[in-house]
């Protein structure tokens, strides 16, 4: 409003300044007009009175000449040769005699007639006159009479003499060049007649009184009063319009006879010099007022301008501003309005939002419908007019980009705005994809860690009962022990059962300890060589008495040939094997079923094995829902037969993340009620190939292997292909009796025997027993089983068998089962070794250790050792007393890690920097609960030199110190 | 307007009296000689004509065959009757360029030595005078003077007077359009003849250039006088001199124009008066003679009438009888007799019984000085008055300049002039 009163005003100043300029500017041109008049009209009367004046001396002289005339040419012997000289010098047309009877003679003697009209009278009164004629040839003349003194030439008397002057010659003289030529100057008679036209062609006026009056804007009473004027012989102006011309009319007395010297010259032609002044003045006027105008104007318009370039600029600016602003956020701009209907606006960010070009959206808002998810109408024409002015409203909607096929979020706010008078919708389209994924993941992790908090609380829980179990029977025993101390049946029972809940226990802080290193990330694989049957053996050394207790039926196969020698962990892979064979046992039921398969997979290269480890039982099994979450760490199934069970709920997740440091996949399969197949793949690097040629050297080239599963066969026959024994195989006892006698009969006897034990018919045992029968005792024979074959030892070395070996089989352990039967010495294994000597045995610790608990027990153990030991309660009193002990007092310091003034890993930095004499030699091993790798190597780091893990395993105590103590005596010398 | 038509009914009732009165011979002769004489039909049919022949019938006993052709197939039919072998005693034909069909020359007596030449008036002699000097024919017909008529009792009031040069007549113009008047009635609409008149002077005047014209050794465009008239009438135009509807302004027009006093002046020939004006607030009365101004000549010009004559076949053969024919009508009994009550421009210096206007008495000395033979129309070969018409028509239509109009002038006239065969 302000800025429209302002512009009003400013405009009504403008008008008033021109309306001022302008009415002054009228004021001033009629104020000088009027005075230019004046001056033009006394110029042109001092113009036209200098021409009456030549025209009057013109008359006076011709008159003057007429009347010398007269009295000279009667005296004159050649009047004709006087008037042809006169008329040379005077340049008039013509000469005449004239008598006032009417009659004229030239000097040639042509006679005419002479009327002079009213004129008459003052000649006849000897006053000389001037006429107009018209002569026979049309030409007009003017013509000068003087009355003279009667005379006679050739014969005609003659009263008076006249010359005359042609008009045209006559008007020559008398033409005004002034006034751009546009004056006619005309000698009238003041009746209006024309005597002679000072202009070329006036001759056709005759009566210009007449032509006045038809041709002019004077009225009658001005007329008879110019008619007047020159009847009075007055001298005047007169304006008058002539056609559509303003004109003036000067007129004057000529001084002879009525004659006026009438002058008809344009208004503007009177004017033109003092108009151009005026012109000039005014011009002058106009110009600095218009140059004031313009500059004013070009002031305006440069401030325009520039006001113009700045909004532009800035308009420019926000332009690229807000383009850049829209092309770089994830947010779409759109204005629609639905009255014209049309796109006034879309962000170029659409098509990389969207994947739709921005101008495919101007054209036809419709095509942001292809990107929705769900195909809805992109705004529905009723949902845009159902918002009231400077409203909004917003949905959340899931659009496709096009080109990409990503699936973005947009919450889309409608503004109804009004821009000028026209209604428009603002639509903001605002990517939460970012916010969406991040609330789900948000919820996920939520969910997650509900998840795990509740796994933890139910972990706390059991942890609860499972350590409370095993620590209520050590209080509960040790109480009975204390009372019944004097049973030594109870105190054994108490003790065993005491031992028992301890290494429950014991294992129960493992798998926490050994769960929490994994998850830290701390754990780390010691990859060496070790020997697969080995392994497996062990497993079903572990495995098989387990199940057999419950009434489980254990079985172990080998698929395929799988490398003996593998580059592992092995420490862990069992771990992992025997979690799964655990639970297998178990989760399942009295008289269940489990199998062990190990089978080797495609190389994946020459110098890898890929094996696959498969645990199958049919057990308990698993809901869907838990198989879900049968890897996730504190998770146990809660049912009425796992309640029963003890376990952390760590043991799959420890497995499960083992086999992913070891680069392996874990899968499970199973169904409740069913039971479970655990499946572990995993690669090994291979060692470098042993040779084959040990097998020749012992002379062993051709075998037979009998076994009722042909498959069994078959695998032996393909694991010892690289060896280049020939191998036969029986699928019964019969058969290989058979073979073996043919064998024996065609001198082509097998080199060892390989028997299973429980074949239907002849077992092993029975086949054995047939076979040295009739072939004799020289061939080895061998019993495979997965048994427990010591129930059967008796019988079967009394039936000749040499040896047996367990199953699966593996060329290795076939290799180690029957090198001692070609052995020339008899075997070790087959001496029963003498008791050792503990090598501890009068050995002198330092034993730093602040728990006095522990202490005593070390020190107790290490006495059933024949060792003794001297204690410091921190690693400041452990370096004192080795500093001030003699160099060979101690042979070796014990070294507990966590003690208080000085840990142990500062006094064995301090003790090695220390200048006793044995201060680099004594050998430090650390004691404590500390049993991560990274706890070994921090230790050597600091100058230990071994580590044993808390609470103390007195074999690992005696081999690790047996192994140093001998080191270090081996440096000394 | 009743009155009007009945006096003229009368009057012409009176001169048919008169004429046949005049025409009746005392006696008849018969001397078994018949000329032939071929020409229009119309020409044929006019009085004066019919008087002389039946005079010289009755008087000299010989008949005459009248070989007569429709108007629009009379050139054709003629020259043909030459050039098959059928020609005539005698032939009726004007001096115009039409005449050039036939071979003049071969075909036509001179008649430079007949003893009537005498009598025949100045302007009646040079317009039957070929370029060689030759009496072509005898010229009996009726003619009149074509000038500049004006309204004289308007100039008069008005305190105004007939111009007598150019520059008069300009300031004339200037002096009317001044008191809001349409100086000329200028018919642009179909007639033509405004544009001959002042050309005539400039061929009549200067025989040589008019040669030089229709050999070809110059144009319209080499005559400096041709261009000024073409301005002349351009700048006319736009003064508003012809008024502002001159370019409908037709020959039905200017009897209407003149006669109210709307226009003063036209460019037209006195018996028009006689024969087409009616008249209305001002009659033929009303009306003088001034020269035609076109600007070609300062002081104006009059063109004679073009006239009929009688051509002997030299190769008749009755080239005397011919010969007698023609003296017996410029006998001046004879051709007083047939012109008797005729208004006309007298042809021969006898002729007394006709009737000459007022207007051209009162400017026969301006006639005399001024009038030229009617030269352009007749005498240039390849002339066509329509021609020159619509030239004019697009210059002042504004198609072209005055230029453009001249050369198109020409290139008419050479289309023409090749059409003709010259």
């Amino acid at each position: 409003m302000k800025k429209w009163i302002s512009r009003s005003l400013v405009w009504i100043v403008v008008a008033a300044v021109c309306l001022a300029a302008a009415v002054l500017g009228f004021l001033y041109d009629d104020f000088i007009s009027e005075r230019i008049y004046e001056d033009s009209t006394r110029h042109l009367s001092e113009i036209y009175s200098q021409v009456n004046r030549a025209f009057g001396s013109f008359v006076e002289r011709n008159w003057g000449m007429l009347r010398s005339w007269g009295e000279s040419l009667p005296q004159s012997a050649d009047p004709e040769k006087f008037l042809k000289d006169e008329q040379e010098y005077w340049d008039f047309s013509g000469f005449y005699f004239l008598s006032f009877s009417g009659q004229s003679m030239t000097p040639d003697g042509q006679m005419g007639a002479f009327d002079p009209g009213s004129d008459w009278e003052p000649l006849q009164r000897g006053e000389p006159i001037m006429v107009g004629e018209k002569l026979a040839s049309g030409e007009d003349v003017t013509v000068f009479v003087a009355p003279v003194p009667a005379g006679e030439y050739e014969g005609f008397s003659y009263d008076a003499i006249a010359v005359s002057y042609n008009n045209a010659d006559l008007a020559a003289s008398l033409n005004v060049d002034a006034f751009a030529g546009d004056a006619r100057c005309f000698v009238i008679h003041s009746d209006g007649r024309v005597l002679l036209s000072t202009q070329t062609g006036g001759s056709v006026f005759a009566d210009y009184l007449l032509y006045l009056k038809a041709a002019s804007d004077l009225s009658q009473t001005e007329l008879a009063e110019l008619q007047a004027g020159w009847q009075a012989g007055k001298t005047d102006i007169v304006r008058c319009r002539i056609g559509n011309v303003d004109h003036c009319l000067l007129y004057q007395p000529v001084g002879f006879q009525d004659l006026v010297l009438l002058s008809v010259v344009p208004q503007s032609a009177v004017s033109a010099g003092f108009l151009s002044v005026q012109k000039i003045t005014v011009g002058v006027f106009l110009a600095i007022f218009l140059m004031l105008g313009l500059t004013a104007a070009a002031l305006l318009v440069q401030s325009s301008r520039r006001q113009l370039r700045k909004n532009r600029r800035e308009l420019h600016y926000r332009d690229l501003m807000f383009n850049a602003l829209s092309s770089s956020v994830d947010d779409i701009f759109l204005m629609l309005d639905i009255d014209a209907p049309r796109m006034d606006y879309i962000s170029d960010n659409v098509e990389r939002l969207l994947g739709i070009p921005a101008q495919a959206v101007r054209e036809d808002v419709r095509v942001m419908e292809k990107c929705a998810i769900n195909g809805d109408v992109f705004i529905p024409k009723e949902e845009l007019q159902s918002i009231p002015m400077n409203g909004s409203i917003y949905r959340v909607c899931e659009y496709r980009h096009q080109t990409t096929g990503e699936r973005r979020w947009y919450r889309m706010t409608v503004y109804h705005v009004g821009v000028g008078e026209e209604n428009k919708y603002v639509v903001v389209m605002s990517d939460r994809t970012q916010e969406r994924q991040m609330t789900q993941n948000l919820q996920e992790a939520l969910d997650a860690a509900r998840s795990a908090n509740e796994a933890k609380s139910n972990f706390l829980s059991n942890m609860s009962h499972d350590i409370r179990t095993p620590m209520n029977a050590i209080v509960g025993f040790s109480t009975l022990l204390e009372k019944d101390a004097d049973e030594p049946d109870k105190v054994r029972e108490y003790t065993r059962k005491i031992t028992a809940s301890s290494q429950h226990l014991l294992s129960l802080i493992n798998d926490v300890l050994d769960m929490s290193k994994i998850e830290s990330g701390k754990t780390s694989l010691n990859v060496e060589r070790f020997s697969l049957p080995e392994l497996l053996e062990g497993l079903n050394i572990i495995i098989a008495p387990q199940a057999r207790a419950k009434g489980q039926i254990f079985t172990m196969h080998v698929q395929g040939a799988p490398p003996e020698g593998i580059l592992g962990d092995r420490l862990r892979l069992n771990q992992i094997l025997i979690n799964l064979l655990s639970n297998a046992v178990k989760y399942t039921p009295a008289c269940g079923r489990i199998e062990f398969t190990v089978s080797q997979l495609p190389q994946p290269a020459p110098q890898y094995a890929k094996l696959r480890f498969e645990v199958r039982d049919n057990g308990i099994g698993m809901s869907e829902e838990f198989q879900q979450k049968v890897f996730a760490p504190f998770s146990r199934e809660i049912n009425s037969v796992t309640n029963k069970i003890q376990g952390t709920g760590l043991g799959m997740a420890i497995t499960k993340n083992l086999v992913d440091l070891m680069g392996g996949i874990i899968s499970v399969e199973s169904e409740p009620g069913k039971g479970s197949v655990f499946t572990v793949e995993l690669s090994f690097a291979l060692p470098e190939e042993e040779t084959a040629d040990a097998w020749f050297r012992q002379k062993v080239n051709r075998i037979l292997v009998a076994d009722d599963e042909e498959d069994i066969c078959l695998g032996i026959q393909e694991m010892m292909r690289g060896t280049g024994v020939e191998v036969a195989f029986a699928t019964s006892g019969e058969e290989a009796v058979e073979k073996a006698v043919a064998a024996h009969r065609a001198d082509e006897e097998f080199d060892v025997i390989l028997l299973d034990w429980k074949m239907p018919g002849v077992d092993g045992v029975e086949a054995a027993r047939r076979i040295r029968a009739r072939v004799g005792g020289h061939v080895p024979i061998l019993v495979l089983t997965s048994y427990d074959w010591t129930e059967i030892e008796k019988q079967a070395r009394e039936a000749g068998i040499d040896a047996f070996m367990p199953k699966p089989f593996f060329t290795s352990t076939f290799w180690q089962a029957i090198r001692p039967l070609f052995a020339d010495a008899p075997s070790q294994e087959k001496q029963t070794p003498a008791p050792e000597e503990s090598p501890l045995k009068g050995r002198l610790f330092l034993v730093a250790e602040d728990n006095e608990l522990n202490a005593e027990i070390l020190t107790e153990m290490m006495d059933i050792e024949g060792a003794h030991c001297e204690l410091a309660v921190n690693g400041r009193q452990a370096v004192d007393m080795f500093l001030e002990a003699e160099p060979d007092r101690y042979d070796m310091i014990l070294m507990d890690v966590q003690m208080p003034i000085m840990n142990g890993y500062e006094a064995t930095r301090a003790i090695r920097a220390s200048s006793h004499p044995r201060a680099a030699t004594i050998p430090i091993v650390a004691m404590t609960a500390n049993t991560f790798a990274e706890d070994v190597r921090v230790s050597m780091d600091s100058g230990m030199n071994g580590h044993l893990a808390k609470p103390i395993d007195m074999d690992a105590v005696r081999k690790t110190l047996a192994r140093l103590l001998k080191e270090s005596e081996a440096e000394q010398g | 307007m009743r009155v009007r038509s009945r006096w003229a009914l009368i009057l012409c009732a009176v001169f048919l009296v008169l004429s046949l009165t005049s025409c009746a011979a005392p006696s008849a002769r018969t001397s078994g000689v018949t000329l032939t004489i071929m020409g229009k039909k119309s020409d044929m049919e006019k009085s004066y004509m019919r008087c002389v022949f039946d005079r010289y019938r009755e008087k000299t006993g010989n008949e005459l065959k009248l070989v007569e052709f429709e108007d629009a197939e009379f050139e054709e039919k003629a020259s043909r009757a030459f050039s098959e072998g059928s020609a005539p005693d005698i032939l009726m034909h004007f001096h115009n360029a039409d005449l050039n069909r036939f071979d003049v020359s071969a075909n036509f007596l001179p008649l430079n030595d007949q003893p009537w030449m005498e009598d025949l008036t100045d302007s009646a002699l040079a317009y039957c005078l070929s370029a060689d000097g030759d009496l072509l024919g005898l010229p009996f017909w009726e003619s009149s003077v074509s000038g500049c008529y004006y309204n004289k009792t308007l100039l008069d009031g008005l305190g105004l007077k007939p111009a007598a040069t150019q520059a008069e007549f300009d300031m004339l113009c200037q002096a009317l359009m001044s008191i809001g008047m349409t100086p000329i009635c200028w018919p642009q609409n179909g007639c033509t003849w405004m544009y001959q008149f002042p050309l005539d002077p400039l061929f009549a005047d200067d025989p040589e250039r008019l040669e030089q014209l229709n050999g070809g050794q110059i144009s319209y465009a080499d005559i400096p006088e041709v261009v000024d008239m073409a301005r002349w009438i351009q700048s006319a135009a736009k003064n508003g001199w012809f008024g502002e509807d001159y370019m409908n302004t037709g020959w039905s027009d200017i009897g209407e124009k003149l006669g109210s006093g709307e226009a003063v002046m036209t460019f037209i020939w006195d018996t028009w008066f006689y024969t087409d004006f009616e008249g209305g607030k001002y009659t033929k009365e009303d009306f003088a003679l001034m020269p035609v101004f076109l600007n070609t000549v300062d002081g104006g010009t009059y063109e004679g009438g073009n006239l009929n004559m009688m051509l002997v076949n030299r190769n008749g053969e009755q080239v005397d009888k011919a010969l007698e024919f023609l003296s017996f009508c410029a006998e001046p009994e004879n051709y007083n007799a047939a012109f008797d009550g005729i208004s006309t421009v007298s042809c021969f210096r006898g002729q007394t019984t006709n009737i000459q206007s007022q207007m051209v008495q009162d400017a026969a000395a301006s006639i005399a000085e001024k009038e030229r033979v009617s030269t352009a129309a007749s005498r240039i070969v390849g002339y066509s008055a329509d021609d020159v018409a619509a030239a004019f028509d697009s210059l002042l239509r504004g198609e072209i300049d005055a230029e453009g109009c001249v050369a198109r002038m020409d290139e008419y006239r050479e289309l023409d002039a090749h059409k003709q065969g010259t």
